[in-house]
């Protein structure tokens, strides 16, 4: 129905012709009645228009009406590009900031997973807080009670972590990381295959053929998704499996395995130990609701459950342990290490994002000052306060919005880094990618943000005329009495109320104040990880070349094994540029917690008090000249000799605290220990031979701790090698590969790396989070160092005739810099003050909430304080600068 | 905003165009110059419409849905737009009108309590 504009013409010519014929007919002249009609029907243009209005909907006027003040508004901004700038960059590192880390929150820790009913699968840990074990597994006859008396979980899957010498599968043998597991695993994690099978209850046994999944990030990385790879055959250690099918992609837990492998395919887990002893523990367990049970449920009963097995099995929890059951989500628990990390990192954006706004209020505060004059003309002219509001809401969404879009843009790349980051904490965030909400975000921001500072700038309206008149008469009365009033406007002169003026610094505090919370919790970590970085490992960290040679690669064990490492250690001794080179059974820091927390001893002469438990130490294996290649010293005794093997005297070497705590009386050399932990069977005592120094390879932050050394010989294990180079150590690489390669074709040869480097790689994420710590704390000490100048800039500029009379009456321009630079000074330790306050304030909160929250030290907080105080001198520098060089004539003529 | 100095009309009564569109249609569809001379024949020239208000209120009636408009050859011999009621423009005339006439009831009563029903200069609003 509604009329287009020839329509309208049309019925206007239709008028037109029946008031002339009209016209006519009474008897006027045909150009008369023209011109008559005409006038008579009034502005065309104008009914054409207020026709064509009715046919729009209401809300047109109103979008035409902020159309309309949004093009003023980019018009007045154009004028003034370098604040509309400052304000849109301000505002997109802060927007952008929490738009990407929002979206990692929620992919990290809201996303569902893609398991079925995902909410109805637990994970389910056995934790011993006594013996500081956070995870301590299960046992096989620990799951087969639960799988018998539990009824609130319908079905119970099991996952353990080995490591196989995979041969097959494209390129060279290698060791990977595989997840052995029961039947029902997959049907209780409710996951599917994109190819072929999974495994089932039929896979479970000692009679089942070996077969293995592949995991969806395997296959399609290093597989090249290679839909050929079903049943193909695979080595894996000493038994082999058929590739049954791949896994959807889903997020790897308890590990980031490359294939998931039946029970068949590790003779460990049918041996006897595995089968039935209680204290074997190496299996996660998973869980799934039964239909109708709840998770309180399931908790109260598995726990009653479990302390009943903890009585009627005495001898494998013992009190000290304090052994504990405790059932999750599984989304919780995959979630659960990100959580804090995130939350902060939550925090520290919103923290940016709340310095960023108030420097952009700041900002525009101060453009608003400027613009009173204008404001209180428009307002003397009949403009509503709501008007002058849209015009200043116009402005501030024009702002607002280039901010937002300008921060989606650069959320992209920010995501991807803050999800690599977090990565390390929880692997669902490999998979985050920026999602719609970030736009959601990014635009509820910016909305805030422009409502907010809409509201920033304090309005003429209310009393219109009458501050549009005063403002007008002391315009004049600045300019004389002769001068016209509307000079003032062109002059745009500035008057800086008290009131505005504490506005402003007010914003400059807070923004200082939120960078030195940011910048002291940047300092603390920086600190601690040049800590980390610096602390003495005890190691010759720079030459020793480490190497891992897993020893099951093609099932020989015992003397063969001990045959090859004399060989390698040989023949690789015989390179040139190898200074010496030994087999050990751990790489520092590398291979933390792989060996368990440690293994109970006793030792000669030494007492338990009652109910006292044996002491525990590290169980490290070393080869002889191992002490001398990796630069720990021998402190008393001597180093093994090729003569320490099986058939001899079992011997030993104790670390330095093992000698002080065990021997008090410093006659350990020579003295004896002995394992009691059950594992070993019956004590064989062990003759000390040697003290070597304490070192620390579970944590680079080196503590003394308790270590016993026992002969490669002797064992038959060892699987790491040391190699000290004399000069480049990765040159090495290549001839150490050959020469075993040359011994044994099968061996692999991984992982080549400096102590050096391994320690660096061990303390990436610390890194990572003093990274990006840092990144955060520069971006809001830019924000910050931008906002204190422009405040002082602004109070200079309005101060301009006071300057000048200062300097007129003869002041020194030195003085007058001072006095704005201690003015900046002012601001900035105000600031630092009030953020000191209120970070400990936070903090006392915030450990409420995480339990313990560390405090950054002394040296960070004052090198944060001395940091923001250099940069509000820095920021000071040029306004002040400027007044001590104003021009007095024209101080004085300008207002 | 009808302020011709030359002739003593009266300013249309703010709302009630609409009601006088509608009533002029009443006889039978017509086109907006002859409503507008209607509605100032009948009132004695006293009412006169501006077309800067008659037509956008034609257009604003069409929309309701009391009116629709056909086009049609002209006695001017030009194609023009007629007006036409609808049934739902017709129930709103009977409602405009007892409306009216109760308005103007009321306010008679407030201007001359003793009745005064016609002659006084107030009357015709």
């Amino acid at each position: 129905m509604r009329p287009g504009d020839d329509d309208l013409d049309e019925e206007i010519r239709g008028h037109l012709a029946l008031s002339i014929k009209d016209r006519i007919e009474r008897g006027e002249d045909p150009a008369a009645a023209r011109l008559a009609a005409l006038k008579e029907f009034g502005n065309l243009t104008l009914t054409r228009d207020s026709m064509r209005s009715v046919w729009r909907p209401r809300w047109f006027d109103a979008v035409e009406a902020l159309a309309r003040d949004i093009r003023f508004a980019v018009r007045s901004l154009l004028r003034a590009k370098g604040l509309a700038a400052t304000v849109v960059v301000t505002l997109a590192l802060g927007i952008g900031a929490n738009a990407a880390i929002f979206s990692v929150v929620r992919g990290v820790l809201l996303r569902p997973l893609v398991n079925r009913d995902e909410d109805r699968l637990i994970y389910i840990r056995q934790s011993a807080p006594g013996l500081a074990a956070s995870n301590m597994t299960f046992s096989v006859p620990e799951i087969n009670d639960f799988k018998s008396r539990v009824t609130t979980i319908s079905a119970f899957g099991d996952f353990s972590t080995v490591e196989f010498a995979m041969i097959g599968l494209g390129g060279e043998p290698r060791m990977v990381k595989a997840g052995v597991v029961g039947g029902s695993f997959f049907d209780v994690m409710g996951l599917r295959p994109v190819l072929g099978r999974l495994l089932n209850a039929k896979d479970d046994g000692p009679d089942a053929a070996g077969a293995a999944v592949l995991t969806y990030r395997f296959w399609s990385t290093s597989l090249d998704s290679d839909p050929t790879v079903i049943g193909k055959t695979i080595r894996l250690g000493p038994r082999t499996a058929t590739v049954v099918g791949v896994l959807e992609p889903s997020v790897p837990y308890p590990a980031d395995t490359e294939i998931i492998a039946n029970v068949v395919t590790s003779p460990h887990h049918l041996g006897a130990t595995m089968v039935t002893m209680r204290t074997h523990r190496m299996t996660e367990l998973f869980g799934r609701l039964a239909p109708g049970a709840t998770l309180d449920a399931a908790r109260a009963e598995l726990t009653a459950i479990h302390d009943a097995i903890k009585t009627e099995h005495p001898e494998a929890y013992s009190a000290k342990a304090n052994v504990q059951i405790t059932l999750t989500r599984l989304r919780d628990q995959i979630a659960s290490p990100a959580r804090t990390i995130l939350l902060v990192l939550l925090a520290a954006a919103a923290v940016v994002f709340v310095i960023a706004c108030s420097n952009v209020a700041n900002l525009i505060l101060a453009r608003s000052v400027r613009r009173e004059g204008e404001l209180a003309v428009r307002a003397a002219l009949g403009a509503g306060y709501g008007a002058l509001r849209r015009t200043l809401l116009a402005e501030s969404l024009v702002l607002c919005g280039a901010g937002a879009v300008l921060g989606v843009a650069i959320a992209r790349p920010l995501v991807a880094i803050v999800a690599r980051y977090a990565a390390r904490f929880s692997i669902r965030a490999l998979a985050v990618t920026v999602d719609p909400s970030v736009l959601w975000v990014g635009g509820g921001l910016a909305m805030a943000a422009a409502v907010l500072l809409a509201y920033v700038p304090r309005l003429p309206s209310p009393y219109a005329s009458a501050f549009a008149t005063s403002w007008l008469w002391r315009t004049r009365r600045s300019l004389g009495a002769g001068g016209p009033a509307g000079l003032g406007l062109a002059g745009g002169s500035v008057r800086i109320t008290p009131g505005t003026n504490r506005r402003l610094r007010a914003f400059a505090t807070i923004q200082i104040a939120f960078s030195f919370v940011l910048l002291a919790g940047a300092g603390m970590l920086l600190a601690t990880l040049i800590t980390l970085q610096t602390a003495s490992t005890g190691y010759n960290m720079r030459q020793v070349l480490a190497f891992d040679i897993p020893p099951s690669a093609t099932g020989v064990t015992g003397a063969k094994v001990v045959d090859f490492y004399q060989e390698a250690t040989r023949r690789i001794g015989q390179l040139p540029g190898v200074d010496g080179v030994a087999v050990g059974s751990f790489v520092p820091w590398r291979d933390a917690g792989t060996f368990g927390s440690g293994v109970r001893f006793s030792a000669d002469g030494y007492k338990r008090a009652d109910g006292e438990e044996d002491p525990i130490a590290r169980l490290r294996l070393a080869a002889p000249r191992l002490f001398g290649v990796l630069g720990v010293p021998l402190l008393a005794g001597r180093d093994f000799t090729d003569d320490d093997r099986d058939s001899s005297e079992p011997v030993s070497i104790v670390s330095q605290s093992v000698a002080q705590r065990q021997f008090p009386n410093g006659d350990a050399l020579n003295g004896h220990m002995w394992w009691t932990d059950p594992y070993f069977g019956k004590p064989v005592p062990r003759r000390i031979v040697g003290v070597v120094a304490d070192v620390d390879d579970e944590s680079v932050i080196g503590r003394p701790a308790m270590a016993i050394y026992m002969p490669v010989r002797s064992v038959g294990f060892g699987g790491r090698l040391f190699v000290h180079a004399a000069g480049d150590p990765y040159a090495l690489v290549p001839a150490v590969r050959r020469v075993i390669r040359e011994i044994s074709a099968d061996q692999p040869v991984e992982r080549a790396a400096t102590l050096e480097d391994v320690r660096a790689e061990v303390l990436s994420p610390e890194r990572l989070n003093a990274f990006v710590f840092s990144a955060f704390a520069g971006i809001a000490l830019l924000i910050a160092v931008v906002g204190v100048a422009g405040v002082l800039a602004f109070s200079v500029s309005a101060r301009t005739r006071e300057f000048g009379v200062r300097l007129a009456v003869g002041a020194a321009p030195r003085r007058l810099l001072a006095r704005v630079l201690s003015e900046g000074v002012l601001i900035a330790a105000i600031g630092i003050a009030a953020g000191a306050g209120g970070g400990y304030a936070l903090a006392s909160v915030a450990a409420k909430f995480f339990g313990h929250v560390e405090l950054p030290g002394t040296v960070p907080v004052i090198g944060a304080a001395a940091v923001l105080i250099g940069a509000a001198v820095i920021a000071s520098l040029m306004p002040a600068a400027r007044a001590s060089r104003v021009d007095v004539l024209q101080a004085l003529r300008s207002e | 905003m009808a302020k011709h100095p030359d002739a003593q009309r009266l300013d249309m009564l703010h709302g009630t165009l609409d009601m006088l569109i509608l009533r002029t249609l009443q006889w039978g569809p017509q086109h907006g110059h002859g409503i507008g001379q209607a509605i100032r024949a009948q009132s004695d020239d006293l009412l006169k419409v501006e077309t800067g208000s008659l037509y956008p209120a034609l257009h604003r009636l069409v929309k309701r849905g009391w009116l629709k408009w056909e086009w049609d050859v002209s006695e001017a011999n030009q194609r023009a737009k007629y007006y036409k009621l609808t049934a739902a423009g017709k129930a709103q005339l009977a409602r405009e009108q007892d409306r009216w006439s109760q308005l103007v009831n009321a306010i008679g009563r407030i201007m001359s309590p003793a009745r005064a029903a016609s002659g006084g200069p107030g009357s015709k609003e």
